[in-house]
Parts: structure tokens; sequence; C-alpha cells
């Protein structure tokens, strides 16, 4: 009994690198996604461009692949990262590409209409945005960006390959160290709760913004 | 009905416009004027350019060349090489804050209750404060006849009460001229009539409107002038008795008997 509550410790310590790359992530990536999703809508041939190289880039190359070029490739060029920036920063900008995409879709799938009845009644271009059209967006694809989310509470296991400590090496560690199959259990047990949670929080949301389409 | 005794004074004046989407003109040199008070109706088949030109006069669409004014102010002109020019961003917002619009699909903000849509722009076009307007929006509201529903969201209701809150929301900026596009034409027969009815009393308390319309019964017991339009071109226009009782053109008499 001992020995599973030691395994429990030692796992939670884990989960906290997990965590940390989830959290740091969702709140980069987010804002980033915004601003790609609004450069790859811009008039400026050029930044629509380059936008959409980063996302094809993001998108049509492995997550792994991309944290090894961060964390072994840059170094060769001087540039080194402390291990969890280096993830960080393959995670960042992997997720921002797929939010900008989310967020493309959610922008185009507004009518023309909203922008010309905000139009017509005098407001900016920013002013439309920010009270008309983005508040819904955000209903719009909040159902996709859940499902982004808990697919990146999993991906973070990928930072196995880095040597990081995170819920899935803890648990593969003990496993090879005890020969007890129970970690493995316990770590899909922590990324179910996770999983949990975040899903009945999309739900709150989504409830809470669906109130205006009946 | 328009009366006589309004001012004189011209609210629109749009000189010769000409507008082509890629090689097709839609707009073949049209003159249009609006004095205070007075209902312009355009009607004409589909495809004639009525609601293109109707959205000429608030920029949605720019017009290739011509003149657009609005209330003696120039918001385009036709420079020498036979191009129109817009006046700057900022005169431009400036002389279309005297204008509102309605349009066929509402377009109301889906995600702000009744209110909301009503208060939205007068606070963050004007920065009023929600006390300094909200009264005014309710008044608006009763006019309408759709104070019970200030909380509700526009898809909890029908097309005749969300239009109706349309033409409320635009009446909120306090315009000076009320833009139509055909503002019936997404409804049920049985729901345009208390749009029609809203418009009406508008009508009668001399807001200046300018509305492209179906409703041929609108058009001759609401309007001031009737202006029918077909391939880009005023065809006929005139007072509406005379223009519904006796129209001079061939063309305008065929398309009167298909909408009768």
């Amino acid at each position: 009994m001992d020995k599973l509550f030691d395994t429990f410790l030692l796992m939670l310590d884990g989960s906290e690198i997990t965590l940390e790359i989830f959290v740091v992530t969702l709140v980069l990536a987010l804002p980033l996604g915004m601003l790609a999703a609004l450069g790859r809508l811009s008039k400026l041939k050029a930044m629509s461009r380059l936008v959409e190289f980063y996302i094809w880039l993001m998108r049509g190359t492995p997550l792994m692949l991309q944290l090894l070029f961060v964390y072994f490739a840059l170094p060769m060029i001087g540039i080194r990262l402390p291990d969890i920036a280096a993830a960080l920063l393959a995670f960042t900008l992997n997720y921002a590409a797929y939010f900008a995409e989310i967020f493309r879709a959610g922008i185009q799938s507004i009518p023309k209409g909203q922008y010309e009845a905000a139009r017509t009644l005098g407001m900016s271009y920013p002013q439309t945005m920010r009270r008309i059209i983005l508040p819904q967006v955000f209903r719009m694809v909040l159902p996709p960006v859940s499902n982004e989310t808990i697919n990146l509470v999993k991906d973070t296991s990928l930072v196995y390959i880095l040597a990081m400590n995170d819920l899935l090496r803890v648990a593969r560690t003990i496993v090879q160290r005890e020969f007890d199959m129970m970690p493995f259990l316990i770590a899909a047990i922590f990324y179910l709760a996770m999983t949990f949670v975040l899903t009945w929080g999309f739900k709150k949301l989504e409830a809470h913004y669906g109130k205006y389409d009946n | 009905m328009a009366n006589t005794t309004t001012k004189e004074e011209i609210m629109l004046r749009m000189h010769d416009i000409h507008k082509s989407f890629g090689d097709l003109e839609v707009l073949k040199g049209i003159d249009i004027e609006v004095r205070r008070g007075e209902v312009l109706a355009i009607i004409g088949p589909s495809g004639s350019g009525k609601s293109t030109l109707l959205r000429c006069v608030n920029k949605l669409e720019t017009i290739n060349s011509g003149s657009i004014e609005i209330k003696g102010e120039f918001l385009a002109v036709t420079n020498e090489d036979g191009q129109a020019e817009y006046v700057d961003a900022k005169k431009g917002r400036s002389l279309l804050a005297s204008t509102g619009m309605v349009f066929q699909q509402f377009n109301l903000f889906p995600h702000m209750t009744v209110i909301e849509n009503l208060i939205e722009a007068p606070m963050q076009v004007k920065g009023l404060k929600r006390a300094e307007i909200e009264p005014y929006a309710q008044e608006l509201l009763a006019k309408v006849g759709l104070s019970d529903r200030a909380d509700y969201y526009p898809s909890q209701l029908s097309g005749g009460q969300q239009q109706r809150v349309a033409i409320a929301r635009a009446l909120c900026m306090k315009p000076d001229i009320l833009l139509f596009d055909e503002p019936t034409s997404a409804l049920d027969p049985e729901l345009t009539g208390e749009v029609l009815k809203t418009m009406r009393e508008l009508a009668k308390e001399h807001m200046t409107m300018v509305v492209v319309t179906h409703e041929m019964a609108f058009a001759r017991e609401a309007s001031s002038h009737v202006i029918f339009m077909a391939d880009g071109m005023i065809v006929e226009q005139g007072e509406p008795e005379a223009f519904f009782a006796a129209p001079k053109e061939e063309r305008t008499r065929a398309f009167l008997q298909n909408m009768l």
C-alpha cells in the first residue's frame, strides 16, 4: 500500500511538467493562433502568404520532429534554450498553427451581412471585430478548440523523447524498475482525469455562450 | 404621405452613377434626388441594379464614376480622368452617419439581445453611456411594437419581429435618411404586413426614406416618388398616383402587370 502511495506521489510530481506544458502552451498558442488567423486573412498578400507557409510547415511535419529540431538542431546553430523552454517553443508554434486554422474558418463563417450591418451603424473595423465578429467566432470555435485542447493533453507526452520527467516518463521509469504495470494504469487515470475536467469545462462554456442560438 | 410643407432641403443627390462588376455594367448613368421627408420607392425586376444603387448610397459598393451628395456635401465626385473619388475616410464616416440601413436578411447581431442590438452602436460609436441611450432604445422598441421583447435574442423572434428590431436599431443612431434593401423579401407573406406598417408610420412622420421593394402596394400608397429601373437604367419615374395609374413605358406596363 505504501509502495502504491509512493508511486502515486512520484507520478503527481511528473504530472507537474505535463500540466506546465499544457497550460503554458494553451495560454501562448491561443492568442498567437488568433494573430496568425488575422494575418492569414490580411489583405496584405505577403503577410497572408507568410502565415500560410508557417501553418503549412507546422501542420505538415510531425510535432515530434519539431521538438527534436528545437531541442537538438537549434543548439548546433548556437541557439541554446533550457529544456522546458525548447519544449514550450515547439508546442506553442505547432498548436498556434492549428488554432489559426480553426479561428480562420470561424471568422470566415460569419456572414458578410454582420460586417455590413456594423458598418452602416458607423462602427469601425476594430470595433466590429471586437464586439460583433469575434464573440460569434468564439462561440463557433469552442467545439474544435475543445478537441485540440484535449489532443494537447495527450501530446504533452511527446516530451518523453527529450528525457523530461513528465507523467509518462515517470510511469515508464517506475514500470522498468519495479516490474509493475500499475504506473501505466495510474498514468491513464491521470490523463483521463485531465481530459474529464476539460470536457466538462468546455461543455459549460458551450452552454453559456450557446444561450442565443435556439 | 410626404407632404409639401416639409423643408425642401435635398438630403441625397446622386448624379450620373456608373458602376461595373468586372465587365458587367450594372448601373449605366443613374440620377436620383431625395428631399427631406420624401419616400423614394425603387422598383424593378431582379438584376435591374436597384439594390446595387442603394448600396452605393452608403458606400457598401463604390461607384466607378458619378457623384454622390449627402445633405449638400459630396461623398464622391468624378475627377478629370472620369474616375470617382471619395472624400477621406473620416469625412466619409461623418457623412454616412446620417444614413441608416435595413437589410433584406435583417443582419441582427445574434449574440446580443434585442436591446443590446439597439444600444451597441450608440455606445461604441457615439460613446454614450447605457443609461443615456437605453430610454430612447426602449421608446423605439415601443414604437415598433416590441417593448416586451427587449431581452429576447434574435433567434427567439419571428422574421417580422426581427426586421422591426432592425428598423429600431437603425433608428437608434438617429439617421436623417433610412435606406431599405428589400426589407420584406425574406419574410413569409403573413409577416410582411407588420413590417410595412412600421415603414408606413415612419413615412407619415416624414422620415426620409429610400426603399428598394417588390411591394407595389407600399410603393403606391406610402411613397412620394417612384422609380422603375431595368438593366441598370431608370426606365420611368413619377408621382405614385400617376405612375401606377398610367405608366407610359411598355417595359413598365409589362413589369407592373406581372407584379399584380
